[in-house]
């Protein structure tokens, strides 16, 4: 059989070129607009690059409580992936090993509840967080954080135990391992990959969620980022060199998870495709 | 004699080896469960049970049970008819631009391109992105006044759209900046579909004289099938349940412009505090939402029962 070596037509590269383009220039230029000045900003005669590089868009960003809300942000996203992480591979264990009355149907739950409409809870997990003593607090948006990433993050560990040999798993049984020991030795590691991905999902979320921390969190200095940022948007749509800035902020953490997982990311939406 | 001794001790391991191995599922998966009936089945139940009340924040423990009434006025209100009408406009046009434009990238991706892995790492940046920060850029780049894109028209036309505060450009705009976040995610579904097709399907069908349409309509398309309804499906219903990307940019506004039942729901809950009514219109969009998965088990799970058994 005869290889192919012959790359795409110069069409299909010239398309790709714009495609990386739309994707990037955006961000390329609130990198390069977060370090001009307001009248560079503002003014008639704009140019591409900034005239200098003009740090006093970043340091206005300590009047404001944004980086209380990074470090909320991170706080959040830590607490819901690691609790979220453990309860999946728990739950996804039991779905992959153990076949019992109503798994299929536990399972159509599972992806189920993936499609529950946020807005429809919003009312009745306010009240609940409310009579729990949970409402402005971190803690509060972790637990609701969890439930919604554990269907998606079950679903994915199930489909990569099932990939693992019992095998492997009933020999270490044999050799006296308890349950648990096999599957933290034996059975989780062939399945990292999983892992990762179910946590790049996690976190993910985690960045993204409005909704909840925006009702459940009332003072600004508890606020996660999605909330504060929409809010200093608000209150600074004429200082866009403040904004711009922050936003730079928040988008470098997001390409140093990203570049650092983003082979798993593809995983995600195997995830949804196998099983 | 000591053998009936440890025949006794032998059954007893083993009935509770037995009932061990009968509990230890439920051990597993329980915790997962507690959580999940906390935070996502009791709250359903309970705003189902809402919706039937005259509930406001306002009056707190004033609930009283009003049947239908809810529903009944939703029905009657104009602005929850247009919203409705407008979620599926949303849905309707977010289908047909993201997944259109997801079948280009991702037969474009499909393909033997120079630094394919970088263009295709680059390209689900806008995804990994919070929306937020898609709002900040977006909203700058559109700004009327200081946004690079009206700098660009300003030669060209003398009076550029206002973009955001526009009631007639709004919606349009926010598919667009929702596509350009979302389209990534469903690219990358297909090309993972496109990637299982075998070469061979393509050669026979071209020995058979197909062209290139026929043999996207007919060896891909029903290739990627599962692909395919898979990225309707989440499509559908992240648009249907899209709040962000509306709110973030134009709260529902300018003059209703962009008001889906989401953005609806949430002004009549916290902004108005009528929680009855607000409940009335979430578990319309839940309505949706089954109607949805109960067409995507039936066209997916309901064809080939045997593959989509547990194991």
């Amino acid at each position: 059989m005869k290889r192919e070596h012959r790359y795409a037509s110069w069409g299909a590269h010239a398309f790709a070129v714009v495609l990386v383009l739309g994707a990037v220039l955006p961000f390329v230029w609130m990198l390069l607009s977060s370090f001009k000045t307001a009248p560079e900003l503002n003014g008639a005669d704009k140019q591409l690059l900034p005239a200098s590089l003009y740090l006093g868009n970043y340091e206005k960003l300590a009047d404001t409580n944004f980086f209380s809300y990074f470090l909320n942000s991170v706080v959040v996203a830590a607490g819901t992936t690691t609790i979220a992480l453990l309860l999946a591979i728990l739950a996804g264990y039991g779905f992959a090993r153990f076949t019992f009355v109503g798994n299929r149907g536990m399972l159509l739950i599972v992806v189920a509840a993936q499609m529950f409409p946020a807005i429809m809870l919003a009312i009745p997990l306010f009240t609940t967080i409310k009579v729990l003593g949970l409402l402005d607090s971190l803690l509060g948006l972790i637990l609701v954080y969890t439930s919604f990433a554990l269907p998606f993050c079950i679903w994915l560990m199930r489909n990569y135990f099932l990939a693992v040999p019992v095998e492997t798993e009933e020999a270490a049984l044999i050799d006296g391992c308890t349950r648990g020991k096999a599957l933290w030795r034996v059975v989780l590691p062939p399945a990292l990959p999983g892992v990762m991905a179910a946590a790049v999902f996690t976190i993910i979320n985690a960045w993204e969620e409005f909704l909840y921390a925006n009702t459940f969190i009332d003072t600004d200095a508890k606020r996660t980022l999605s909330v504060g940022i929409n809010s200093l948007l608000g209150e600074f749509t004429t200082d866009w060199g403040r904004m711009l800035a922050a936003g730079v902020l928040v988008m470098i953490p997001v390409l140093v998870i990203f570049g650092y997982l983003q082979r798993y990311v593809t995983e995600i939406a195997g995830g949804g495709v196998k099983g | 004699m000591t053998t009936h001794v440890t025949d006794a001790r032998l059954v007893a391991a083993r009935r509770r080896r037995i009932l061990r191995r009968r509990f230890e599922p439920v051990l597993y998966i329980a915790p997962a469960f507690i959580v999940l009936a906390a935070i996502i089945a009791f709250p359903v139940l309970s705003a189902i049970g809402t919706s039937f009340l005259d509930a406001s924040l306002l009056r707190p423990g004033q609930d009283t049970f009003t049947g239908v009434d809810n529903y009944v006025e939703l029905l009657a209100d104009p602005t929850f008819r247009s919203a409705f009408g407008r979620t599926f406009v949303w849905a309707g046009s977010a289908l047909v631009v993201q997944v259109g434009l997801a079948l280009v990238i991702a037969t474009t991706l499909n393909k033997k391109l120079f630094a394919r892995g970088v263009v295709r790492t680059t390209l689900i940046i806008p995804w990994v992105v919070p929306t937020v920060l898609v709002a900040l850029i977006w909203r700058f780049l559109l700004d009327p006044v200081s946004g690079p894109i009206n700098d660009l028209l300003r030669p060209i036309l003398a009076d550029p759209p206002i973009w955001l505060a526009d009631t007639r450009w709004a919606l349009p705009m926010l598919v667009l900046i929702s596509a350009w976040k979302w389209t990534p995610f469903s690219a990358v579904i297909i090309l993972a579909g496109l990637q299982q097709i075998p070469r061979e399907l393509y050669e026979a069908a071209m020995m058979d004289g197909a062209n290139a349409w026929r043999r996207f309509t007919s060896v891909t398309v029903p290739a990627i099938r599962t692909s395919l309804a898979l990225v309707t499906l989440t499509t559908i219903s992240g648009a249907i349940n899209n709040f962000n990307g509306i709110w973030m940019f134009t709260r529902g506004g300018p003059n209703g412009a962009t008001e889906i039942l989401t953005t609806y729901a949430y002004r009549t809950a916290f902004v108005q505090f009528d929680f009855g009514k607000a409940s009335a219109i979430s578990v319309m969009i839940f309505l949706m939402m089954l109607v949805l998965a109960v067409l995507y088990f039936y066209a997916i799970e309901g064809r080939s029962p045997k593959k989509r058994s547990v194991r």
